[in-house]
């Protein structure tokens, strides 16, 4: 699958074949850490006076490289294709290279980072249980209850939060079997069909 | 077993064979277990038997009655006690024994509603009261599940990884009220192998209590 470059992002890009590889180089680092921390104009401003050239051409440079780091890594275009892709900017070999290998060795991050982005339930991160004896109470005196109290840790946006639930030993049993049954449809002829062909 | 002055009296007042006969005590007896157990409250004072009562010492009977019986079920009082303690107010013997069965029958279903009172409160009868009745954290009662197979979103391609959709059903026992809820979040299947360890270790830690 190769990627499809629009013309005002190749005008963008274009910029790179004017300065020198090392220039490149940097470029692209503080493309990496935008994607990382967010952008920040005054870095556009700072090297706009040490290359002599306007702060927007700067910032379109970055951006260009940002915009094609996040589409790549977001198709995870094989190397091949990455390749082939840029060839159409018509950039030296060795500034090839160099993106080729900006877009290998930041490809995991970015993906992690673009995945932060969709749509997700708050997802589980820990269970704390314990397990108690009822033995009596206002209403009722001499009992003998056990019940299990569970602390579930969920995580939502990078926020956590913590719900105090109880049960009871044959619900908990009920869980576990019902849960462990999940669990082996994923062993299943049918699922491991499905997860083989899709890739 | 305590009781204050007012259900004494109450009960005492109850074995008056003045005020009651064998069988309007039956009858009220009767009345007194189906009104805490079931969720139509039949009008005691419009009672056709009991009608001949003066309601004020009607409403005083069934009172200490009702009482009565719920305290001896939450003291877990067992026949003899209950026994001692209605000769205390001078029951005849053959009237003690009539409410010593009842309260033998219907005890157990008594004292199974009593521990499930915090989660059905459906009883409204019972609501009234036992309001003030065990409080503890939602519980849950079921859990479902989906398997899903995560292809693509709109900022990640080629993301195809499985995932679980959990749903624990919880109940909330909360005075007065019960209501359900879905407690649902996503979680890999590592994750879900982690749950179901942990459950398992609480299980496991239950089974060795049982033996001790």
């Amino acid at each position: 699958m190769l990627l499809v470059l629009s013309d005002e992002h190749k005008e963008h890009l274009g910029f790179l074949t004017e300065v020198d590889t090392a220039v490149v180089g940097e470029f692209g680092r503080i493309a990496v850490e935008f994607l990382r921390k967010g952008s920040n104009p005054k870095i556009y401003e700072g090297a706009a006076r040490k290359l002599d050239v306007p702060a927007e051409t700067v910032q379109h440079g970055v951006e260009g490289l940002m915009y094609l780091l996040t589409e790549s890594s977001k198709l995870m275009i094989s190397e091949m294709d990455f390749q082939d892709s840029v060839l159409v900017l018509g950039f030296s070999q060795e500034l090839n290279e160099r993106l080729l290998q900006l877009y290998l060795e930041n490809r995991k991050e970015i993906r992690q980072i673009l995945s932060e982005l969709s749509p997700s339930l708050p997802h589980y991160h820990n269970l704390e249980w314990r397990l108690d004896v009822q033995l009596a109470s206002r209403a009722l005196r001499h009992q003998v209850k056990p019940t299990v109290t569970m602390k579930l840790h969920l995580e939502s946006g990078g926020i956590r939060n913590a719900r105090v639930l109880q049960t009871d030993p044959a619900t908990l049993l009920h869980l576990i079997q019902e849960l462990e049954r999940g669990l082996a449809e994923l062993k299943s002829n049918h699922c491991r069909r499905i997860l083989r062909n899709i890739k | 077993m305590e009781l204050s002055e007012s259900v004494l009296k109450g009960l005492q007042a109850l074995g008056d064979p003045v005020n009651f006969d064998m069988n309007k005590f039956t009858t009220l007896s009767e009345l007194a277990f189906r009104g805490l157990l079931s969720s139509e409250s039949e009008a005691v004072l419009d009672h056709p038997d009991l009608k001949q009562i003066d309601p004020i010492v009607l409403k005083h009977c069934h009172i200490a009655l009702t009482t009565f019986i719920l305290e001896s079920v939450k003291q877990n009082a067992d026949k003899s006690t209950v026994s001692s303690c209605l000769e205390d107010v001078r029951f005849d013997t053959e009237r003690a024994d009539a409410l010593c069965t009842l309260y033998q029958v219907k005890y157990g279903y008594l004292k199974l509603i009593f521990q499930l009172c915090s989660l059905k409160q459906n009883k409204t009868d019972l609501e009234n009261l036992l309001s003030s009745i065990d409080k503890c954290p939602p519980h849950i009662t079921d859990v479902s599940w989906r398997l899903e197979y995560c292809m693509k979103n709109a900022h990640v391609h080629k993301v195809n990884q499985p995932s679980y959709l959990i749903s624990f059903s919880v109940e909330n026992g909360d005075n007065g009220r019960s209501s359900e809820e879905e407690l649902n979040f996503s979680c890999t299947m590592e994750q879900l192998q982690d749950l179901v360890g942990k459950m398992k270790d609480a299980a496991k830690s239950i089974e060795k209590a049982m033996q001790l």
